[in-house]
């Protein structure tokens, strides 16, 4: 254990959780002590006397973070003199997780096996558990095709463009590919395939590959990003419409939608652009505004978040796929994404938002869906699992 | 004659764009197209790409070569509650861009006057530092050259100090052996200046100076000018701009530096960065409940800062005076890492005006001039060392 002397003294401190740090995330070790040290300044403490921070028992720690309580509390976007503020209680979570790496409270072990350290967000974030005991037995208990997992190599990127993100998803990504291209084959045309999971997990992408496989099979495909069907983002803060349910959407049109697709005639659906919908909350055609016309397909993928597996929609599915990479990996992939590359977000509201958002996302739409699922891609594992009804189908 | 109409459609525009800008920017091929599509819409002209105006080359270089245009550049222009990129600076790069497609500006002329900084998204004008009047100064070619490595940088987004460093390992090695060599022949106290920009890597460099001339048994001592900055509301307020006398406490510094040079301790003032304060108000008087710094005499006086020569009263009191200067693509990438994200010092849209605006009137203020008295220029993104000749005769003796 370290002594006091040393957690009062801020440069040995620091030295110490630096050291410590690069065992927790490689990618820490890219960086110099000053470096590090610049950023760590975020969370010093009065007088830099990080002695004074209060550490929970690992008990009520875990107990915290496997609640939602504590993620529907973070405030994403609390300003003070009219800026966005890093949520107090996140901070106060990594400065905790800090001290007590330092004094020894918290073994190496324990917090990698509960946390991960984003280096760009230089902020702890609880690691979402997807695979519980019940989708791994929904699975048959282990994949249908495991890959090198190369997204490893990824740990000491801080922000990861596409090209990299493919290169390592080569394997399992062909693997779908083909096991879709089968299962087609096997259950004819037309056919609906859904495709959900969380932002970032290259959803859009495996889908446009997908599209051009099919094509180069002379099959007529389509794509419908589930967004399409949101309701005007003003109309639904408004009614505090949080989750992505039924009430989030144009739920009737999307029904609509699903009948014609599977008679096979053509279908329109809204647009939806800078948060705002073709469509009034009534399902009206706003004035001079302009849906989307689809000529009819042999195999439409619907890719979004909604949870497919309701009564009323999954009847309209023929195989439903949940498309997932793990949130460290997801989180880099935004960094440069939706933070270098489109200037999206604020700075601290996207680090509150993603610490709130994964558990609660994980907890109300990705989970649910994984336990009905056909298939899960798990692109950080380079794992495909399959329910044991679709092996069989496979295997003929 | 009429030239002719400019018809092409947003996708051909982009898949145009994208590809000649792999020609500008290395970097651009390892981004997929979608990624340089979402980085276009940050740009994207208010009605389309054909709305926007060209000017002629010419008028372009007279525009970004005169201080007026950068005068005019606005760090923190609004957009409702938020800091937006500035007018003329998004003007600059949407109409770079429309030239290139058009074929009006070729590839070699954008990269002669402009580079291309992908994380910002924005082209800046490239710095021109080695003038023929500093060229004459340092003999006309340099005293030793290396490889290239910074050049790897341009596949990076941000930089590093790690990777910075290796890439500098052997210019590097050559200033602290010169300086070494100077030290011993200059005898001590003495004190050395480096100037040099922000995120130029003076602070380092003279971090790991010191460690050397320790290791020779002498004693070494620093002053940061930052330090003797005045309150950054004062500056702004008066619209005093960050170099010359009036942005410090001047005679302050002057006897600091008098002082120090007569073996005697110091005492000077302290810049918080965070929050633009000094422990010292105006009159140079330590302010209430604010720490000054204390500085022991030493045989070896380091100054790092931006002006450190660039006021002739100060420059009979510097013994060896040092450029240590990064070529502001580098600096960009390197601050992106360090003040963006690791400091998180600035807000994005700020940070990108203000680096556009400083850069030239910082080096037409305050680098070239000291180049043009310094004894030893050290150029590490051209890897090469410059001294005067003088200095040559000493270092080759």
């Amino acid at each position: 254990m370290t002594s006091l002397i040393h957690i009062k003294d801020p440069l040995q401190f620091s030295q110490i959780l630096f050291d410590l740090m690069q065992k927790v995330n490689a990618g820490i070790s890219e960086m110099e002590l000053y470096e590090f040290r610049y950023a760590l300044d975020e969370y010093a403490p009065e007088n830099q006397d990080w002695s004074q921070i209060e550490l929970k028992d690992i008990q009520q720690i875990e107990n915290m973070i496997t609640g939602r309580d504590f993620f529907d509390k973070i405030q994403i976007r609390k300003q003070v003199s009219g800026k966005i503020i890093f949520d107090d209680e996140i901070k106060k979570l990594t400065r905790m997780l800090f001290v007590g790496l330092v004094k020894g409270d918290y073994n190496l072990e324990w917090v990698k096996k509960w946390f991960y350290f984003d280096v760009r967000g230089f902020y702890f974030l609880v690691r979402t558990i997807y695979f519980t005991p019940e989708i791994l037995a929904h699975f048959g208990g282990k994949p249908y095709k495991q890959f090198d997992p190369k997204q490893n190599r990824l740990e000491v990127f801080q922000g990861l463009g596409y090209k990299d993100f493919k290169e390592c998803n080569r394997e399992t990504d062909q693997a779908l590919i083909k096991l879709l291209k089968s299962l087609v084959a096997v259950k004819g045309t037309p056919i609906l395939i859904t495709l959900a999971g969380p932002t970032a997990a290259g959803k859009t992408e495996i889908v446009s590959r997908l599209k051009e496989a099919f094509e180069q099979n002379k099959q007529k495909v389509t794509s419908i990003e589930m967004d399409s069907f949101l309701l005007d983002n003003d109309y639904r803060d408004d009614k505090g419409i949080k989750t992505l349910g039924k009430e989030a959407y144009h739920f009737d049109l999307f029904l609509e939608c699903m009948d014609d697709i599977h008679h096979t005639k053509r279908v329109t659906i809204p647009s939806y652009e800078k948060s705002v919908s073709c469509y009034d909350e009534n399902g009206k055609l706003k004035p001079g505004a302009h849906p989307i016309v689809l000529e009819p397909a042999d195999i439409v993928f619907l890719e979004g978040n909604f949870p497919f597996h309701i009564p009323e929609v999954s009847h309209f599915i023929d195989i439903k796929i949940v498309y997932l990479t793990d949130d460290p990996i997801r989180l880099k992939r935004k960094w440069k994404r939706d933070l270098d590359y489109r200037k999206k977000y604020e700075f601290n509201y996207f680090r509150n938002r993603y610490f709130r958002t994964q558990f609660l996302r994980a907890e109300d739409t990705y989970r649910p869906l994984m336990q009905e699922c056909d298939l899960v891609v798990d692109t950080t594992n380079a794992a495909l699992w399959a329910t044991p009804p679709l092996q069989r189908i496979l295997s003929k | 004659m009429k030239p002719p109409e400019f018809v092409m459609n947003p996708q051909q525009f982009l898949e145009t764009l994208y590809l000649v800008m792999k020609g500008i920017n290395p970097a651009v091929g390892d981004m997929e197209l979608y990624e340089f599509k979402y980085g276009m819409d940050t740009v994207f002209p208010n009605d389309d790409w054909a709305s926007i105006r060209l000017s002629e080359p010419d008028k372009i270089e007279n525009l970004v070569n005169s201080s007026s245009f950068y005068d005019k550049i606005q760090i923190k222009p609004m957009k409702g509650s938020k800091i937006k990129l500035d007018d003329e600076i998004t003007f600059l790069t949407q109409m770079l861009f429309t030239g290139l497609v058009k074929g009006k500006y070729s590839t070699d002329w954008v990269k002669k006057h402009f580079f291309f900084d992908l994380r910002g998204f924005y082209f800046l004008h490239r710095t021109e530092y080695l003038t023929e009047e500093v060229k004459a100064h340092l003999g006309g070619k340099p005293f030793a050259c290396f490889e290239c490595k910074q050049k790897t940088f341009e596949h990076q987004q941000s930089v590093g100090y790690k990777e910075f460093k290796a890439a500098n390992t052997e210019i590097d090695g050559l200033l602290i052996n010169s300086i070494k060599k100077l030290i011993s022949v200059k005898g001590i106290p003495i004190v050395v200046a480096i100037a040099g920009q922000t995120a130029a890597g003076k602070t380092e460099i003279v971090e790991r100076l010191r460690m050397e001339v320790e290791k020779e048994g002498r004693t070494v001592t620093s002053i940061e000018m930052d330090n003797f900055l005045t309150a950054r509301d004062h500056r702004e307020a008066n619209g005093i701009h960050s170099l010359g006398k009036k942005a410090l406490h001047w005679e302050l510094f002057l006897k600091c530096l008098e002082d120090i040079t007569h073996g005697k301790k110091i005492t000077t003032p302290r810049y918080d960065f965070i929050d633009g304060d000094s422990s010292h108000d105006l009159n140079g008087y330590l302010k209430p409940g604010f720490t000054p710094v204390e500085i022991d005499p030493a045989d070896i006086i380091f100054i790092e800062g931006n002006f450190p020569f660039l006021i002739q009263e100060v420059a009979h009191l510097i013994g060896i005076k040092v450029v240590y200067l990064t070529d502001d693509a580098v600096r960009l990438q390197r601050k992106w890492k360090r003040d963006v994200d690791y400091r998180k010092k600035y807000d994005p849209n700020y940070f990108r005006n203000r680096f556009f605006k400083d850069q030239f009137p910082m080096a037409e203020k305050c680098y070239i001039p000291q180049l043009e008295v310094c004894d030893i220029f050290v150029d590490t993104t051209g890897a090469a060392l410059w001294t005067t000749p003088e200095i040559a005769r000493v270092l080759r003796d």
